[in-house]
């Protein structure tokens, strides 16, 4: 009746990177919380990944092989409540990802538990628990606390925490898991769809020059293409310029979109640093961010920052030489 | 008697022959006027109200001064003057050749048309025709030789490079009218010269062009045969041209002979100046998505077009390179009309192709078109009336879209709070009146770009101090003014027009009194001006340089130093060519002694900055020049230093265009405020409020006090030091020295506390109960979409004592857009079903309301607001649980929610929801396609833009994420029109809330770690990016 459960994130037979964050972040507190740190696995081919999750500080792996080989968010639920309830613990960290975000509050209404989303903070204080969140585009930090819930669910904000970097010793248990209670929530997978391709690598670029809203319309794409193509940049974009289908989902860097994994040098123009962006580039070296308004949150993230026109600075820099 | 004869020898077949020929001309002439005006009364009636007999005694001057033909072009002004006199004239002379033989002859046996009166008339029709000729002989070569581009049909402007084939035959038209013309003048002239070489009467004097070519005939020694079989043969070559003339003038271009005194005669004189407002049309929509919902002066104003081009050349999109020029869209419209004829088309004007959507949002509102328009169209107006509609269909630029949510949520287009509307006051010396609480003699409407943009807001301290200095007794709105929608009204966006108006004209009829209103920004006064009368604004409304010249003229501003600057002027659009206000900044440039070098185009012909029409909140379209940068390069070569202008919005446009244009080094832009200031040397006044003043002596003395208040109790605490060694440290400053540092991980070496034991045990949250609720029978399917009013927080925002909530005053609200792209599925899902109800629901005080309607402006049938103070700080779980007890109730087939809100951005009530129901749920949905069957399929976005289909179950909850779709834009007509629909208030008995999931312990302000800024200009930051390129990435760049 103690500890941490965290639940192991994979897709497609890749883990998630998040996973073994969530241990880290789990390990911090794993003192306090007086009791084991368990690592959740659910899905019919998911005991491949026990030895990435066998971390400093995991106690139990526990395995749940049921489901397709698919995200099911009623198998899920009915795995890790099925977990949950066997294992007891006090808290339960779960990634904060399109995965996750698709379980875990029913969980908490099925738990009837403590709940918060998207976390970037956790510790423990006078004896209860605290989570740090964030509000207004970044604007704000809110710390909750979760009077009298015996078992807490949150999920947790990706590239946060710092994997644990040596090897544990965690015991591999496997759990059976009945769906008749969920029978009637099941969906019927259809297929996986790749994430269209467009030519351009931003996991592997070494250089990227970003646009976001700043860049006010679709007719001005060609100018930076050709910007970026001169500067030997690769380029990338924000959400909402891919979402308006300015540029091909391929270019954009961020959560949904990808992660600039290999970046040395990122130049954000006229992007206001959303938290979904900053996930795919806020851990590059150097990152030159432009934009018009001095409070945008991206220049709390980047190593320089320019408060102007983002067409005045592609003026300055097509002219030169 | 000197006469000649009618029908020289001609056989009474011939005049029977005749007569029939000219009947028949005749009929086909009047059968097409009467098309024509059975085309004009199927236009819609005037949305102005016409004073028409102004009106035509205003055409009537026009026409015989020939003022709107001869402006800005002497060569074509005078030709046509020359045809058109000489027309007239001859057209008269048949018509007494008619009277003479056709009535009064037959009638009463005699005739009048002999005699002096004879000789008189045939020299007059003799200079007629000499002038329509010399007319007519002009026009050709100018259309020959001159190569002018405004007679060129080709739409480089638009990358044609061929002329299309309705412009191809405009030019065919153009030379048949001239040639037309000119054959019936000449074949007449000849047959004079025929018979006067044939007749030789003795006044032959009176017709010196006759007796000139008769000369020649007789010169040329023909033999008596062949000149007279070219008498015959001219006789009815004349005869049967000037007939096919008469026959064909309502049926091309010789119809602006007709039309064009009617839609000179219907012009508004208010045209642009006061757009009219909008009346719906059957269906319920506003503007003109058709040609049948014109008004008659506007089909009235297609014929009257003469392809004279003075619009094309004056207008600023065509010249920048926008696909918009003024003549074509009305030629356009035109050869739309000879198909339509007025009636409704099953084609559309806007969606078939007939006018694009570019066009219309390429248009500045300057005016430069509608005052250059020598037959009086208002080009302008209908463009704003089309616009009118293009935002009904929600058919706009996404920028444009949400400029007019953020004026519709901030009243102001910058998007600031209210409450910063004045902020440009702080820095002033003296605090400006508010008009709120005194009564005040001027009522400064300040306008958004005055009051958001630093350089503007400069102008306007300088404006405010000018008027302290002269004692001005002036006040503001502050932030009860809102935007005064001058150009939100060009935009189209009728609805927030008028919403804007009554929200200003509430506020200054609840303000204390005033006498004028002033504004420095020609937009705003425009619309105050023309338009707010409309809506019962009496106050009169002056522009600053009026305001100023008056003082000046008063004496209370007094020139210190005269400047001696050259300068140039650059004339407002709105306050010049619509309004006519050309000389008060003119008088005022004088006064401080600059001199004024006028630009080539000027006044009435001034060239619009093109930020008008909302065209300052659309993105300029790329390869397009700049209006602003045109007209910069205009004062370029003038040799002045200065470019003044007296407009918030040009300052703007030039001080930008003067850098972009490369002209730093030329000259500098000022308004005309800061030239004044200068002159009158405004830092030698002191403006401090006298109470200021007096709280400053005040200050200083209790400053003294202290200083020795100090000193003495110094000397006390010396003395008495022991007494004061026991005091003890002050609790609060204990309890921050032992505030804990939050990080993610807590110190390896501090004590571990253990964890209280709340013993472990679960229990399901269940959906709080809605008893005072109770939901409509359902008919179909029904969809319910939970939204929320989301606060977007300013910069300068303060959290509550307690820390646990921000200051409500810092908050803006408006519709989640998660939420808009939930709430577009659900109605596109109705759509496509062809029924069903769409439920809107949010959960909130009763300003929340505001986004429920927004909702059900778009399309959303119901509402519901459900609402407890105690839900002020609740968790998503929470809200979950309010929302399932009303869906409980409500029993939809699906719920679509956003996946989170813009504020909090949980990203979990919809799946708490979803378990609460024991619903099937997918969240992150990108698309969703559901034929109302039992089952839905989906995609769900995940990390890394990959795609998951899946297929769920219905009744089901999915959660949208955004991109899924394009939200329609609601216009503030269609949401007002929603008030109608039904919101019903749900009260909550917070006693069955519970526990919360989570409770907030304490909001802080993040850590701020400020990227290393880079300073100095473009170029300079350039440099440095380029040199941490190098540094970071190698020589690449």
């Amino acid at each position: 009746m103690s500890g941490i459960l965290v639940v192991a994130e994979h897709t497609r037979g890749a883990l998630a990177d998040i996973s073994a964050e969530m241990i880290g972040a789990a390990l911090a507190i794993k003192n306090h919380l007086g009791g084991p740190l368990n690592v959740a696995l659910v899905g019919p081919n998911a005991a491949a990944f026990q030895q990435q999750l066998n971390l400093d500080g995991v106690d139990n792996i526990i395995l749940a092989p049921v489901g397709g080989d698919y995200f099911d968010a009623a198998v899920m639920e009915q795995a890790l409540c099925s977990i949950i309830e066997s294992e007891q613990p006090r808290l339960v960290l779960i990634a904060h990802s399109a995965n996750g975000l698709s379980v875990a509050a029913g969980m908490a209404v099925r738990l009837g538990c403590g709940f918060v989303s998207d976390v970037f903070g956790v510790d423990f204080t006078n004896g209860q628990l605290r989570a740090v969140r964030s509000g207004y585009a970044g604007k704000v930090n809110i710390e909750l606390q979760f009077p009298d819930k015996p078992l807490v669910i949150m999920t947790v904000r990706g590239a946060t925490f710092k994997a644990p970097a040596v090897e544990g010793q965690a015991a591999l248990r496997e759990i059976e898991v009945d769906l008749a209670p969920v029978e009637k929530r099941l969906c019927k997978h259809i297929e996986y769809i790749e994430a269209p391709s467009s030519g351009v690598d931003i996991a592997k670029a070494e250089f990227i020059l970003s646009v976001g809203r700043g860049i006010q319309d679709e007719k001005n794409i060609p100018r930076f293409q050709a910007l970026a193509d001169k500067l030997g940049a690769t380029l990338g974009c924000s959400r909402p310029v891919a979402d308006s289908g300015w540029l091909h989902k391929g270019h954009q860097v961020g959560l949904t979109g990808k992660v600039a994994a290999n970046c040395k040098l990122y130049i954000a123009l006229g992007i206001s640093g959303a938290v979904q962006h900053l996930h795919g580039m806020k851990h590059i070296e150097t990152i030159i961010a432009i934009n018009t308004d001095p409070n945008a949150p991206i220049f709390n993230f980047a190593t320089y920052g320019g408060v102007m026109d983002i067409f005045e600075l592609a003026d300055a820099l097509e002219k030169m030489e | 008697m000197e006469t000649r004869e009618l029908f020289w020898s001609l056989p009474s077949a011939g005049i029977v022959a005749f007569y029939i020929i000219g009947f028949s001309a005749i009929g086909l002439a009047v059968l097409g006027v009467l098309r024509s005006i059975r085309k004009y009364t199927r236009g819609q009636a005037s949305p102005v109200a016409l004073d028409i007999w102004k009106g035509i005694s205003r055409m009537v001057g026009d026409m015989l001064s020939h003022r709107t033909v001869r402006r800005r072009d002497r060569y074509a002004g005078t030709a046509h003057t020359g045809i058109f006199f000489g027309f007239v004239l001859l057209f008269i002379g048949t018509s007494v050749i008619t009277l003479d033989y056709d009535i009064v002859q037959p009638l009463f046996g005699v005739s009048f048309w002999k005699g002096w009166f004879f000789l008189i008339f045939s020299l007059t029709l003799d200079i007629a025709g000499v002038a329509v000729a010399i007319g007519l002989i002009m026009m050709m070569l100018r259309r020959a030789l001159f190569r002018l581009p405004r007679l060129n049909y080709l739409r480089s402007y638009q990358g044609e490079t061929e002329l299309r084939k309705p412009a191809a035959r405009w030019r065919v038209e153009d030379w048949i009218f001239l040639s037309a013309l000119l054959i019936i003048v000449l074949t007449g002239f000849l047959q004079e010269g025929v018979r006067h070489a044939m007749e030789r009467p003795a006044w032959a004097a009176w017709e010196p062009v006759g007796r000139l070519i008769g000369w020649a005939i007789t010169a040329a020694d023909l033999e008596p045969e062949s000149i007279w079989r070219l008498r015959s043969v001219n006789w009815w070559l004349h005869g049967v041209a000037a007939l096919a003339f008469v026959a064909t003038i309502p049926w091309y271009k010789a119809k602006h002979m007709i039309a064009a005194l009617g839609s000179l005669a219907s012009r508004d004189p208010l045209a642009l100046r006061r757009l009219p407002k909008a009346a719906a049309a059957a269906d319920g929509a506003i503007g003109v998505g058709d040609i049948s919902e014109f008004s008659w002066k506007d089909l009235l104003d297609l014929d009257a077009c003469t392809k004279c081009g003075r619009c094309h050349e004056a207008c600023p999109a065509r010249t920048a390179g926008y696909p918009l020029s003024p003549r074509d869209f009305i030629l356009d419209l035109r050869l739309h009309n000879n198909q339509a004829q007025g009636c409704k088309q099953h084609e559309g004007l806007l969606d078939g192709g007939v006018i694009s959507a570019d066009t219309l949002w390429a248009c500045r509102m300057c005016g430069a078109c509608l005052e250059i328009c020598p037959v009086g169209i208002e080009h302008p107006v209908k463009i704003v009336q089309m616009r009118r509609r293009l935002i009904e269909n929600d058919n706009l630029d996404p920028l444009l879209r949400n400029v007019l949510n953020t004026i519709s949520i901030s009243g102001n287009s910058f998007g600031e709070p209210a409450r910063k509307r004045a902020a440009w006051t702080s820095e002033l010396e003296f605090t400006v009146k508010d008009v709120r609480k005194d009564a005040v003699d001027l009522l400064w409407f300040v306008g958004d770009q005055a009051s958001f943009d630093p350089r503007n807001q400069k102008v306007s301290r300088t404006v405010a101090r000018l008027l302290k200095v002269a004692r001005a007794d002036f006040g503001l709105l502050y932030d009860a003014e809102r935007t005064a929608g001058n150009d939100v009204r060009r935009v189209g966006e009728e609805g927030l027009f008028e919403s804007l108006v009554e929200h200003n004209l509430e506020q200054m009829a609840n303000a204390q009194p005033f006498n004028r209103i002033i504004t420095t920004d020609p937009h705003t006064f425009n619309t105050l001006r023309n338009e707010y009368p409309d809506f019962g604004l009496k106050a009169p409304v002056l522009h600053y340089t009026e305001l100023l010249c008056e003082l000046f003229a008063a004496g209370v501003l007094k020139v210190a130093k005269p400047l001696g600057l050259r300068v140039t002027y650059h004339d407002p659009c709105h306050l010049g060519r619509l309004n006519k206000a050309y000389e008060a900044p003119r008088k005022l440039l004088e006064l401080i002694g600059c001199e004024l070098i006028e630009m080539p185009r000027n006044r009435d012909n001034s060239f619009c900055c093109g930020a008008g029409g909302g065209r300052i909140w659309i993105p300029d379209q790329p390869g397009a020049s700049k209006p602003s940068e045109l007209r910069i390069r205009e004062a370029a070569g003038l040799g002045v230093q200065v470019f003044v202008t007296c407009c918030p919005k040009d300052l703007t446009m030039f001080e930008d265009a003067r850098k972009t244009a490369g002209l730093e080094e030329e000259f500098i832009v000022e308004d005309i405020a800061e030239l004044v200031a200068r002159a009158i040397d405004l830092d030698e006044f002191d403006l401090r409020d006298l109470p200021v003043l007096m709280d400053k002596i005040a200050d200083a003395m209790a400053g003294k006090v202290m200083v020795s208040v100090q000193e003495r109790l110094d000397t006390w605490l010396a003395e008495n030091r022991s007494a004061l060694l026991a005091a003890p440290v002050p609790a609060a400053a204990a309890a921050l020295a032992a505030a804990p540092a939050m990080s993610a991980a807590v110190d390896e070496a501090a004590p571990v506390a253990a964890a209280a034991e709340v013993p472990w045990a679960i229990s399901p949250y269940e959906p709080v109960s809605l008893s005072g609720y109770d939901a409509p029978a359902k008919d179909g399917v029904r969809i319910v979409v939970p939204v929320k009013q989301i606060g977007q927080l300013s910069d300068d925002f303060q959290f509550t004592d307690d820390r646990l909530a921000i200051m409500p005053q810092f908050f803006e609200y408006s519709l989640n857009e998660w939420d808009d792209t939930a709430l577009e599925q659900a109605l596109l899902f109705t759509e496509q079903l062809g029924g069903g109800e769409v439920v809107v629901v949010t959960i909130g005080p009763p300003d929340a309301e505001e986004g429920l309607r927004k909702a059900l402006g778009k399309g959303a049938h119901r509402g519901v607001r459900i609402w407890d103070d105690s839900l002020a700080n609740a968790d998503p779980i929470t809200i979950a649980r309010v929302l399932a007890g009303f869906a409980l109730k409500e029993q939809p087939d699906l719920i679509i929610t956003g996946a989170q809100s813009a504020d909090l951005a949980h990203g979990s009530t919809g799946v708490a929801l979803a378990r609460l129901l024991d619903l099937p749920s997918a969240a992150l949905i990108i698309k969703a396609e559901w034929d109302g069957g039992a089952e839905i399929q989906l995609t769900r976005e995940l990390e890394g833009g990959i795609g998951h289909r899946v297929s769920l179950p219905v009744p089901a909850l999915i959660t949208m994420q955004t991109g899924a779709n394009t939200p329609r834009y609601a216009t503030m007509r269609m949401i007002k029109q929603a008030k109608s629909k039904p919101v019903s208030n749900v009260e909550l008995d917070p006693a069955s809330l519970g526990q919360y999931a989570a409770v907030i312990r304490e909001l802080q302000l993040p850590q701020a770690n400020r990227a290393e800024m880079l300073e100095g200009s473009a170029e300079d930051i350039a440099k440095k990016v380029i040199s941490i390129i190098q540094q970071k990435v190698g020589a690449k760049a």
